[in-house]
């Protein structure tokens, strides 16, 4: 069954609750002109200078009450504020958990069972944490799991011996679940950061 | 190929889930954002018995978020509308916010009590989907961040 385990709460201040972020200050792209057009301002809980916004590089194709809706002011203050993590450098690679090393399995099989996993990931190293999380609507398997190991070397060697291999006769991918920093998205890249946010001429000079 | 835009890791993604209320024990409400840089922010907030508010974050490596669009792609979600949807109440709220690819949705609509609110409902097919595609996505995010931050007792 799924474990739905509760989260400690660490202290903090309860009144950031009302502190605008600088994340949710900046809020320019939602009022770009291509987004504008047919997506009215996007609710501003989405932080980072609407971070969904911010993703497109193209007008989207939009669906839901939730733009027509008038913007409440307290979802911008909702996902603003501090938020807590394990200290980490920001940089690429991955990132240590409270007490091991995390690895994401996806294409489980979805009549696996914990037993199967054991069998197959328990030989790199002792499995500290496993949750093979069950589709809610059928029962089976949802197709991924979460496996816990105490160091980073014997994760390591789960990822490069698992990915990519079987089980129960069906392809598996192995990687770690969790990075110190924000991953690069290459496609964006290349382009100009106001590429898509005026229409208006380039200044010929 | 526009599937592969969507599906792929190039095309975009982005997801926002809110439930809550407001009541006896102030804005109770749980919100989790997989956001397009790999961020997944979660908060969890309630004044019962003087409780304060959970927040936490985290990054993902490209493989998670990957999974989570399979989930939500595999749920169709995508196709659906809720303009058939019980509107918010005073029970409750819930919101699905998604970028997909060239597709955003941004669905409101009342708390989901059980089965029978979705059967009994105008449009039980979708509203069957969004019931159990928020459930799903919850267990996923509860199992990331209970793993990454919470010590197991002995």
């Amino acid at each position: 069954m799924a474990n739905a385990a509760d989260v400690d709460a660490l202290d903090f201040e309860p009144d950031d609750d009302d502190l605008m972020d600088d994340d949710a200050a900046v809020d320019v792209d939602a009022s770009s002109p291509t987004a504008a057009a047919h997506i009215p301002k996007l609710k501003s809980a989405i932080t980072g200078g609407s971070a969904a916004a911010a993703a497109s590089s193209a007008p989207k194709k939009t669906k839901g009450r939730g733009f027509r809706e008038e913007s409440d002011a307290a979802r911008s203050n909702r996902m603003s504020g501090r938020f807590d993590s394990l200290d980490s450098d920001g940089g690429p690679g991955p990132e240590r958990s409270i007490e091991g090393w995390i690895i994401l399995v996806t294409g489980v099989h979805e009549e696996a069972q914990e037993d199967d996993l054991q069998n197959a990931f328990g030989e790199f190293g002792e499995i500290k944490n496993l949750h093979l999380n069950l589709d809610r609507r059928t029962g089976f398997v949802k197709g991924y799991a979460l496996i816990e190991y105490e160091s980073y070397e014997e994760a390591e060697k789960a990822i490069a011996s698992m990915d990519g291999g079987e089980l129960l006769t069906q392809a598996v991918n192995v990687d770690w679940a969790f990075s110190r920093g924000p991953f690069k998205r290459r496609n964006n890249r290349r382009r100009s950061p106001h590429a898509h946010r005026s229409r208006s001429p380039r200044r010929r000079y | 190929m526009a599937e592969e835009e969507n599906g792929a890791a190039g095309g975009e993604f982005y997801l926002r889930y809110y439930v809550g209320h407001k009541g006896k024990f102030g804005h109770e409400f749980l919100e989790f954002e997989f956001r397009p840089d790999g961020k997944l922010r979660y908060a969890n907030n309630s004044n019962y018995k003087n409780d304060t508010m959970i927040r936490k974050e985290v990054f993902l490596t490209p493989s998670v978020l990957k999974e989570c669009r399979r989930i939500v792609s595999d749920s169709e979600i995508m196709k659906e509308d809720d303009n058939n949807w019980p509107e918010p109440d005073r029970v409750g709220r819930q919101e699905l916010e998604i970028v997909m690819g060239n597709e955003h949705i941004s669905f409101t609509t009342s708390k989901i009590g059980s089965l029978m609110d979705v059967q009994t409902s105008k449009d039980p097919e979708g509203l069957r989907i969004f019931y159990y595609l928020v459930q799903d996505l919850k267990c996923f995010v509860f199992s990331l961040i209970s793993l990454h931050f919470k010590i197991k007792p002995i």
